[in-house]
């Protein structure tokens, strides 16, 4: 279960996560909101496996989601480097 | 389009904000380009302006880094572009054009000079149940911890070749978070061993070797295992990780398993570009070739820092220097003896660093580590899910593919959203392996990065 380290930020923001509320904070990544809370897997591959993170610099892919704020079109982003955004909603897989 | 910049930085790292420090102060119109929000790279990657942390990256190793981040963030002339990512170079007659894509959609720009400081990449090491969620690069952990003040998971098992998973761990502990063991591959004789092939040079006080045996006693002084000729074999899990397992039969439970076995350039804009490479021998993958002003082979377009070759901060620091220098010696904005003066303390510089750059590379060798630790059902294209089994029937297959872009066209290997990033390394050592000649690797393509064609029709 990963957790965040004490630090002083703004009061948090939600986000929807496959439909489900989820509590983040203004301008961490995507990434870190669905780590932190307790959700790892962001898809699963041809043979039905889990996948998650795993470079966290934009490099592998591995984070893609697919993202909608208000006001754009939905949009498949790398989760590591797409800072939250209240009303954001987003569909793992 | 925005007019022609006098200079374009691909990366806001080291290299690059040296280079812009220089540029800038020389008058030159300077652009900036990079994926992250903020300045600094990987080895400073910041926390969002939203969040306050206190006492951010202390110690030495980051006191002067830091230094210079501030001093470029703070420079008048920089044109800085965070949030995009760079997609393509062209060459053109004047300069060269560059393609880019963020938030607000594509840019095009052109510069007269363009200095690629992209960095490097945790090497991806493919063995059984790599593909789990928990298991991730060690950088990538690093950089939850530094930039978004998440510890991301509760228990934690570092293993690899490369020193830098001690400083990872013992970061990870001061972040409050319990690292249940730190395993070197190789054994404490041969990382000794190779230091003794040179037994006078770490006496000169290089920050990593001094670093990465501070944390080892910050480690052992809090009971965290830190052993040695423990081989990583296969990570175990259903739906996430749940234990890491070694060659010697033990296995440790964990939720994070994160590998640290060496970096690779980010080169993937140069190759595509057409600029002359070398391939690094003991983690794969492909560093620019240089000329001593840091220039590639193709005119105008410069390289410096890790993209020429993983060497670290410091060196990659002084070969952005160098890459300005040299555009204010083309630009006649500088004589040849000017040019050579100012250079010449940061040759001196470089040439004791990039000493002790070599022997951490010869101590981190990954290449008897990782021999061997595929399977046949384990994946090594992460993006297609092609196994190694896989492409081993494909190799065989009558007439099979001559070199690593022929076996991604019938595998599937390579032709994912990473561009082949993950799975290069491993299929050119598997065409080795098999009599093939592996060549130079996938043949890069555009986009560098993945982009939606939306964007890039305008």
């Amino acid at each position: 279960m990963s957790r965040r380290v004490a630090s002083q930020h703004p009061g948090p923001i939600l986000i929807l996560v496959d439909g489900a509320e989820v509590i983040a904070l203004p301008g961490e990544m995507l990434a870190s909101a669905l780590l932190a809370a307790d959700k790892p897997v962001f898809r699963n591959d041809l043979e039905g496996k889990a996948r998650g993170m795993f470079c966290n610099m934009g490099t592998c892919g591995e984070c893609f989601v697919t993202v909608e704020v208000p006001g754009r079109p939905a949009r498949r982003l790398r989760a590591c480097l797409i800072p939250v955004e209240p009303g954001m909603k987003v569909q793992r897989g | 389009m925005s007019g022609m910049f006098d200079l374009a930085i691909v990366g806001g790292g080291p290299a690059g904000q040296a280079a812009a420090e220089i540029a800038c102060a020389a008058g030159l119109s300077v652009v900036m380009l990079d994926e992250q929000p903020r300045m600094g790279g990987q080895i400073l990657r910041q926390p969002p302006r939203s969040l306050k942390v206190r006492d951010w990256l202390p110690g030495v190793t980051y006191r002067d880094l830091k230094a210079q981040l501030h001093r470029a963030e703070a420079l008048d002339g920089l044109d800085w572009r965070g949030g995009v990512s760079v997609l393509g170079l062209f060459p053109r007659p004047d300069g060269l054009r560059l393609l880019a894509s963020g938030r607000d959609g594509r840019q095009i720009l052109e510069a007269r000079h363009v200095l690629v400081a992209a960095g490097c990449y945790d090497m991806p090491v493919a063995f059984p149940g790599w593909t789990l969620p928990g298991v991730m690069s060690a950088g990538g952990v690093q950089a939850f911890i530094k930039s978004q003040q998440i510890v991301p998971g509760s228990r934690f098992v570092l293993s690899g070749t490369h020193p830098l998973q001690l400083l990872v761990a013992d970061q990870l502990r001061k972040a409050g978070a319990e690292v249940a063991a730190v395993h070197f591959a190789q054994s404490m004789a041969a990382m000794a061993g190779q230091v003794l092939r040179d037994p006078l040079l770490p006496l000169g006080h290089p920050r990593p070797f001094r670093d990465a045996a501070a944390a080892f006693a910050n480690l052992r002084r809090a009971g965290v295992p830190v052993r040695f000729g423990q081989r990583l074999v296969r990570a175990r899990g259903s739906e996430r990780l749940e234990a890491a397992e070694f060659a010697d039969g033990t296995t440790i439970a964990c939720d994070v398993l994160a590998t640290c076995y060496g970096f690779l350039p980010q080169a993937d804009l140069l190759r595509q570009a057409g600029c002359a490479m070398q391939r690094c021998a003991r983690t794969g993958g492909f560093a620019a070739k240089v000329d001593r002003w840091q220039c590639t082979s193709i005119a105008g377009l410069g390289a410096a820092g890790e993209t020429t070759g993983v060497a670290g901060a410091e060196v990659a620091l002084r070969e952005g220097r160098l890459a300005a220098i040299g555009v204010l010696l083309s630009d006649g904005l500088l004589s040849e003896s000017e040019a050579e003066g100012r250079a010449a303390p940061i040759r001196r510089e470089l040439g004791s660093l990039q000493r002790f750059a070599d022997l951490l590379a010869r101590i981190a060798d990954p290449r008897e580590a990782i021999a061997g630790l595929a399977d046949d059902a384990t994946i090594l294209c992460r993006c297609e899910d092609v196994t190694r089994g896989a492409l081993i029937r494909a190799i065989s297959a009558t007439a099979g593919p001559e070199d690593a872009s022929a076996l991604k066209l019938v595998s599937r290997a390579g032709m994912g959203v990473c561009q082949g990033r993950s799975c290069e390394h491993a299929v050119r050592a598997l065409l080795a392996e098999h009599g093939a000649a592996p060549g130079s690797g996938f043949t890069a393509r555009f986009p560098a990065r993945p982009v939606a064609i939306a964007d890039l029709i305008d």
